[in-house]
């Protein structure tokens, strides 16, 4: 059914604004809009708050909501307890050298699948697709099994190549290359450009949602991984931010829940501020993988 | 002017939109010149696609394909991780796993977290963008806290939400408490963990699946919506005639990735309740983690992960084949 | 459209990669079709000639600091390197004493080992069936480590075909813990119960002083915890996990003690399930009792509001007893001599009279030296705060050693918890929880430990 078959309506004006008849049904929006945005917002505030209390605000019945005299000691003790100075930026290092070569691998891969004629590209494209089934827990052991026997434990390096490999990048890059108009990449062939200036001149100047979605999507990635430096890493010095909470857990004792929060928005803050900034061009890439407009 | 199409995910053709373009063909050139010209052509687009695919291709190979075959090897062996030796034992491990007891509870546990967060994402999700849609006031700033948690990192979501609710001292049992609730015994009693690593869970993802449905729902054109209007047709019948039958290219993207990503989970389970109690919260994935790293049982375990990643591949599979028959392309 | 290349070059291609693939991965990984390793153990250090050898300069410990004692330890090290010169790198290596056994046995195929590590009661054996670890007697010799002045009970826990394989660091008791003001408010004497019956008596007076949704005694459960505790009172009911490596968990009297715990919580709901941490309730009032290790002693002290007691663990109809637990140090076998005498000097000096006392002293572990235990410094702590002396005392009136099962097979603890949180939790019958772990923990035992012995 195609949306261009069906005649234009008589009525071609929209009204700008619902009229009174339609009030009720704004409220109730409003109202559910409200309580979802609070649902959704309010464990993050909730985040911050908590970790300004001290102990005794904390482990209090009734609840106490807001903190008496909101301290940045819980910040301190979890600065004094783990290096979160060096943990910020050795999660800043590896998520921007990560996320950025991520993005150049899938660029360069996709526009090979696309623009690039060569044997078994099918199997190529399939392979790399493939891979977004194949659950990380089948890999890991095997590849620290790797990892180790060459000597990259404890190495950025070692957090870093192993998870390098872009599947969804390519995958994004390459549904947003279908959708570019050949006639222009033609028109540059037939002017002599090779495939270097094609790619920087006129396929990446054309995909910058994309660019900035992949982009995104691999910061966010990078930042929050887990599982792998914690298996790769246990030198404090080497360790990213997420890794860091788990140093400040601990059981043979009692937890204290103001440092651990406190050590929480640390690690989920940055990446906050990044997509509050650069949220529409994140959404905007997103939405372009399931949706081609 | 706008289209809604499925991605195609794997093994598909290309598009033909590729090759649109070509120019058409002429009188072909000698054949002699030709077969020379092509030749250095492939080659040089051969060499292209070395130097861009490769690296990434190179890096699949080594740290994806490579362990996934190391693994099927693993799962072959009886290996105490952390022993230098091992035992072969065939296809032991995977008759282990059939006739345990204990993995009818983990395939029922993964059963209800899958349904219950994929469903649940899909539906309420849904619900958001439909609300999102209408031109209400505040809405960018209800997207952008509704896609918030999508971002965090799903071990600090865990170690957030593990505080809220703490039957004593924690927010959820206080809200409870306002509309004359009593906070069930979150961590201990059964039902209630698996309860709260899928709130969890949904809370994380909700945003996410809006904001896709949200992009699918612009692309409705109003037009159909408001000539539905005129027809007299509520707003409930329009959703389920026209813009549900729209989104299904979108249902089926969000439905095939969800579905992934849930049965992937782990941070979250792995910060609130690690599995327990009573492995209530134990998925197939958690599972695996469980029989290597805790257990030992590196074989086993890995015996554990072919059967997931073999579930995977059927589900995407059945998905692909079944669902995107439904799907219509506008 | 598309120009193939000759089948020839393709099928090349495919073979060439198909091939690497598979080249790759042969890398890493066990060696298949040795089962037994008894007698090829590579006890290179038995052989070592320790006066030959010059320690290292640096060295790596995994620790999770037990007892909150990171600090501390770090100090320790600052003392060690002023002596001797030698640097030594504190990792946190997990937050609990499972957390670096599994990263140890993950690392334990690599270069990455550390050369002193955490060894628990439940894990030094596994380490030692892998191969992972190093007899101690020999280096401890050398140095002059004067190993009869340990504990005898806590250095015996390491034994293992005539020699030892850890040495112990952070060694506690479960310790029955009251809330003193709550049992002065109820008309208690101040002491712990005698028996448990005794407790259930008492619940009585003690119940209308607790605040709401709180109890007399409460409990948590779970890996390297929860089966530790049990013992007592499977130990109480004349019951026990296994006979060597028999499993005795379908006596009557296991039953027994399956049974009495299961009335506690749902019988005469004496005791609550803590929701994570019962020693975080205790110390918030929430609970009047609990059981706790005693490395959690200093913490409380700290953290409660109200004078906290500390007593020996109370005990059943048939007798009791307290299974000993905590933490030794281990040195792995795969280090060079140079590195592992450095770490022997190094542990040597943790567990020295002056610094197993001061470890004592800042968390409630039991000091591992008879010499320090009847030191001057622990002598007034002792004065200063009696509830320090309890574990000590319990260790020498009623310790008992840990049934062998718990201890030697790999997993046999989280299975056993297991058992515990269905009976706690879901008022499971004693016999079916028991019953649904014993093949299991067959099965872990002739897979896991059997074999390698």
């Amino acid at each position: 059914m195609s949306a261009a078959t069906l005649p234009r309506p008589a009525v071609a004006a929209r009204p700008a604004r619902r009229r009174s008849p339609q009030l009720g049904g704004s409220l109730a929006g409003y109202a559910t809009m409200l309580f979802a945005t609070v649902v959704l917002g309010l464990p993050l505030v909730w985040l911050l708050l908590a970790s300004l209390k001290t102990p005794e605000e904390l482990y209090q019945v009734p609840l106490q909501w807001l903190p008496g005299s909101p301290s940045l000691d819980n910040y301190a003790q979890a600065a004094g307890a783990i290096p979160l100075g060096r943990l910020l930026a050795n999660s800043i290092g590896l998520t921007v050298v990560g996320a950025g070569l991520k993005v150049a691998l899938g660029l360069a891969c996709a526009y090979a699948l696309v623009f690039l004629d060569f044997p078994f590209k099918k199997l190529v494209f399939g392979l790399v697709i493939a891979t977004l089934m194949i659950p990380p827990q089948i890999t890991i052991i095997p590849n620290y099994t790797l990892v180790a026997s060459i000597g990259w434990l404890n190495t950025y390096q070692g957090i870093l190549v192993p998870g390098l490999a872009s599947a969804f990048g390519t995958f994004l890059f390459r549904q947003h290359f279908l959708t570019l108009p050949a006639s222009v990449l033609e028109a540059a062939e037939l002017d002599g450009a090779g495939h270097w200036r094609r790619l920087w001149k006129f396929v990446v100047p054309m995909s910058t949602p994309t660019l900035a979605a992949v982009a995104l999507v691999s910061v966010v990635t990078e930042w929050n991984d887990y599982l792998w430096p914690f298996l790769v890493v246990d030198h404090a010095d080497k360790m990213t931010l997420p890794v860091g909470l788990t140093l400040l857990q601990n059981t043979d004792g009692m937890s204290n829940w103001g440092v651990l929060l406190a050590a929480t928005v640390v690690v989920t803050l940055p990446i906050l501020l990044v997509f509050l900034i650069l949220q529409r061009r994140l959404v905007a890439g997103l939405t372009a993988g399931a949706v081609t407009g | 002017m706008t289209t809604v199409v499925t991605p195609r995910p794997s093994g598909l053709p290309d598009a033909p939109s590729a090759r649109a373009g070509t120019p058409p063909a002429g009188p072909p050139p000698a054949t002699r010149t030709r077969s020379r010209l092509g030749a250095r052509r492939r080659r040089k687009a051969l060499l292209w696609a070395l130097l861009l695919a490769g690296p990434n291709v190179l890096l699949i190979v080594v740290f994806v394909y490579r362990p996934l075959l190391q693994s099927l090897y693993l799962s072959t062996l009886q290996w105490n991780l952390g022993s230098p030796s091992a035992r072969f034992v065939g296809l032991g491990n995977y008759v282990e796993w059939f006739t345990a007891p204990t993995t009818g509870r983990v395939v029922g546990t993964t059963l209800v977290f899958t349904v219950a967060t994929v469903g649940g994402a899909m539906v309420l999700g849904l619900g958001l963008a439909l609300l999102l849609n209408r031109r209400l006031r505040g809405r960018g700033v209800a997207r952008t806290v509704a896609f918030a948690p999508y971002v965090l990192s799903g071990f600090a979501v865990g170690i957030l939400w593990l505080f809220m609710f703490d039957p004593r001292y924690g927010l959820v049992q206080e809200l409870l408490g306002w509309v004359g609730l009593e906070s069930p015994a979150w961590y201990t009693a059964r039902p209630w963990p698996l309860v709260m690593v899928i709130v969890v869970y949904l809370w994380k993802n909700l945003g996410y699946v809006a904001l896709i449905y949200l992009a699918g729902l612009q692309a409705v054109p109003q037009d159909l919506r408001d000539a539905a209007a005129l027809d007299g047709a509520s707003s409930a019948r329009t959703l389920r005639s026209i813009v549900l039958p729209l989104l299904t290219p979108t249902t089926f993207f969000l439905l095939v990735t969800m579905m992934l990503s849930s049965l992937q989970s782990f941070d979250i389970i792995k910060a609130m309740t690690q599995g327990g109690p009573l492995g209530s919260t134990t998925t197939l994935m958690y599972s695996i983690y469980e029989e290597s790293f805790v257990g030992g049982r590196a074989g086993y375990a890995s015996a554990v992960a072919t059967v997931l990643f073999l579930v995977l591949l059927a589900v995407t599979a059945v998905q692909m084949r079944y669902v995107q028959r439904k799907v219509h392309y506008a | 459209m598309s120009h193939r290349p000759a089948r020839r070059t393709r099928t090349a291609v495919a073979a060439l990669a198909a091939a690497s693939v598979l080249a790759l991965t042969a890398c890493g990984g066990p060696s298949v079709g040795a089962t037994s390793s008894g007698d090829s153990s590579p006890d290179a250090s038995a052989d070592v000639d320790w006066s030959q050898v010059e320690p290292a300069k640096e060295i790596t410990w995994w620790s999770n600091h037990p007892g909150q004692s990171q600090e501390l330890e770090q100090q320790l090290i600052d003392d060690f390197t002023e002596e001797t010169g030698i640097e030594v790198d504190l990792v946190t290596a997990g937050a609990d004493y499972d957390e670096v056994a599994q990263r140890f046995q993950a690392a334990s195929q690599t270069d990455e080992l550390p050369d002193l590590v955490i060894a628990s009661d439940v894990w030094w054996f596994r380490y030692h069936l892998n191969d992972q670890i190093m007899p101690v007697d020999d280096v401890m010799e050398f140095l002059d480590a004067d190993a009869e002045d340990f504990q005898p009970a806590l250095y015996a826990d390491y034994e293992y075909d005539d020699q030892h394989w850890a040495v112990p660091y952070a060694r506690s008791t479960p310790l029955f813990y009251y809330n003193k003001d709550l049992w002065e408010a109820a008309g208690l004497p101040d002491r712990g119960p005698q028996t448990w019956d005794e407790l259930v008596e008492w619940d009585a007076k003690v119940k209308p002083e607790v605040p709401k949704g709180g109890s007399t005694f409460g409990l948590s459960t779970g890996p390297s915890w929860g089966a530790w505790w049990f013992e007592n009172m499977i130990w109480g009911h004349d019951g026990a996990y296994s006979d060597g490596f028999d499993l005795t968990l379908d006596t009557p009297e296991a039953i027994a003690g399956g049974e009495f715990v299961r009335d506690l919580f749902h019988g005469s709901g004496v005791a609550t399930l803590s929701a994570d941490d019962a020693m975080a309730d205790f110390s918030s009032g929430l609970i009047a009792s609990t059981v706790g290790s005693t490395g959690s002693l200093k913490g409380a002290l700290d953290a409660a509001s109200f004078e906290v007691g500390t007593a020996y663990l109370p005990d059943g109809p048939k007798g009791g007893g307290t299974p000993t637990g905590g933490t030794g140090l281990a040195i792995p076998s795969s280090r060079t001599p140079e590195q592992q005498l450095a770490a022997a000097m190094f542990l040597e000096f943790l567990t020295n009279t002056e610094n197993t006392a001061t470890f004592s002293q800042a968390t409630g572990y039991m000091p591992v030296r008879t010499s320090a235990v009847e030191s001057d410094a622990m002598k007034k702590t002792y004065e200063q705060t009696p509830q320090f002396r309890t574990a000590v005392d319990q260790l020498a009136d009623k310790a008992r050693v840990q049934d062998d099962v718990r201890v030697f097979v790999p997993g046999a603890d989280a299975l056993l918890n297991e058992a515990l949180e269905q009976i706690v939790i879901e008022d499971a019958d004693p016999k079916t929880a028991f019953k649904a772990i014993a093949p299991r923990i067959e099965t872990a035992y002739t897979e896991n430990v059997e074999p390698y012995l």
